[in-house]
């Protein structure tokens, strides 16, 4: 998929092997306790791992929470890393556990907990006019959706994951991303169905 | 419920016999136009895919919102990190009126910016070079008061484009980040040394 579009692709480009290798000439560093390599690696990543961890806790706090605790992590964590599989993979599984997990305390904790009676009702797609409300119409449907529905729909369908490469984040197959995914995309058009009544 | 006018489920089949799964996927993946030859004529199905395409656009809007990380949040994580690493150093520059205090990071990131641009560099790393280097000047310890170090020394680790002349492509290196830190810092570079790591 495009970052931008939502479109599939299969297989990888000469600019995502580049990149790879690049990654990994960078893991290698930091684990030889190069810090700037680390930091370097970091500011490639960055935007990523916030957008993702955005998109799947559904709050701008958490998102910050989130990506601070991965960036504090991963220094120690990289250790572990065992190279047998792209760094990328490796990164956006620890950020989806992340934020996850965060998401999971959260619910727990707080009382305050939105309910979807406490969701801000939207009007319509054919009312509205403003961009912001259609994006904001989308981002409360994404929050909404089943955390099994919502990981492969936020690394296919915004971060433009391969179908291969989301399921090897969350370590399941590829037909099972399909599955979910399909799911997803049936879930979130019944919901704007129900808005455009 | 399925005629070209109504509005079909996401998951239910067209009076023209196709499932509406299918269309859903062609519209989320940006593919509403490209149609097929039963859809070019079929009144139900285009009728489908007009629906979905203006139902989907929320998400589309979704999909097109890029933010970024913000830079506060990244970087007090990696303070954080760097805790424990040595100190902050600075390069001092004096003037009558006062002086200018120049924390090494800022010519680290300067380095770094300045070789990463330079054709045949695929990715570069910059460090202050350790003593023992043969520094002079230098970009000293703030705890050294009185010292006036209005130079520095950058070391430049990088992986190179495989094909080209190494030695041409240090000394381009050396020039494009002496320059770039001079005239952004007032630091004198005396000493730039680019180690070529590897070579793609």
């Amino acid at each position: 998929m495009t970052s931008d579009g939502g479109v599939a692709h299969d297989g990888g480009t000469v600019t995502d092997e580049r990149g790879s290798q690049i990654d990994r000439w960078l893991v290698r560093k930091a684990r030889d306790g190069e810090l700037g390599a680390y930091e370097e690696l970091i500011r490639r990543h960055r935007d990523r791992i916030y957008r993702i961890a955005l998109r799947i806790t559904g709050d701008a706090a958490d998102a910050d929470d989130v990506t601070q605790e991965v960036v504090i992590q991963l220094w120690t964590a990289l250790s572990g890393f065992a190279g047998s599989s792209a760094f990328t993979t490796w990164l956006y599984r620890v950020v989806v556990n992340r934020s996850l997990d965060h998401q999971r305390r959260a619910r727990r904790t707080a009382s305050d907990e939105p309910t979807e009676g406490d969701l801000v009702p939207v009007a319509g797609p054919e009312r509205t006019v403003v961009a912001g409300e259609e994006l904001r119409a989308g981002l409360e449907a994404i929050a909404r959706l089943p955390d099994a529905q919502r990981v492969p729909f936020v690394l296919c369908q915004i971060e433009g994951l391969s179908y291969a490469q989301a399921a090897a984040v969350t370590k399941t197959s590829e037909a099972t991303v399909r599955g979910r995914l399909a799911r997803a995309r049936t879930t979130l058009l019944a919901e704007m169905r129900s808005w455009s009544a | 419920m399925t005629g070209p006018t109504a509005l079909p489920a996401p998951e239910e089949r067209l009076a023209c016999g196709r499932w509406t799964g299918p269309l859903v996927e062609q519209v989320a993946e940006g593919r509403a136009r490209e149609l097929d030859e039963h859809q070019r004529t079929c009144p139900h199905c285009r009728a489908a895919l007009g629906e979905f395409e203006r139902l989907w656009g929320p998400v589309r809007a979704v999909a097109a919102d890029r933010p970024r990380a913000p830079v506060s949040v990244v970087e007090a994580a990696l303070r954080r990190v760097r805790t424990g690493s040595r100190e902050a150093e600075y390069g001092r520059l004096d003037s009558p009126l006062g002086h200018t205090r120049v924390a090494s990071r800022v010519v680290v990131a300067l380095a770094r910016h300045l070789a990463g641009q330079v054709p045949g560099v695929e990715v570069a790393l910059s460090g202050l070079a350790a003593e023992g280097h043969g520094v002079v000047g230098e970009v000293v310890p703030d705890v050294q008061a009185g010292v006036s170090g209005g130079s520095t020394a950058v070391q430049i680790t990088l992986a190179a484009a495989y094909g080209q002349d190494l030695q041409a492509l240090g000394e381009r290196i050396r020039s494009v980040v002496a320059r770039g830190v001079r005239e952004a810092t007032g630091l004198e570079p005396v000493d730039v040394t680019v180690l070529v790591d590897d070579v793609w």
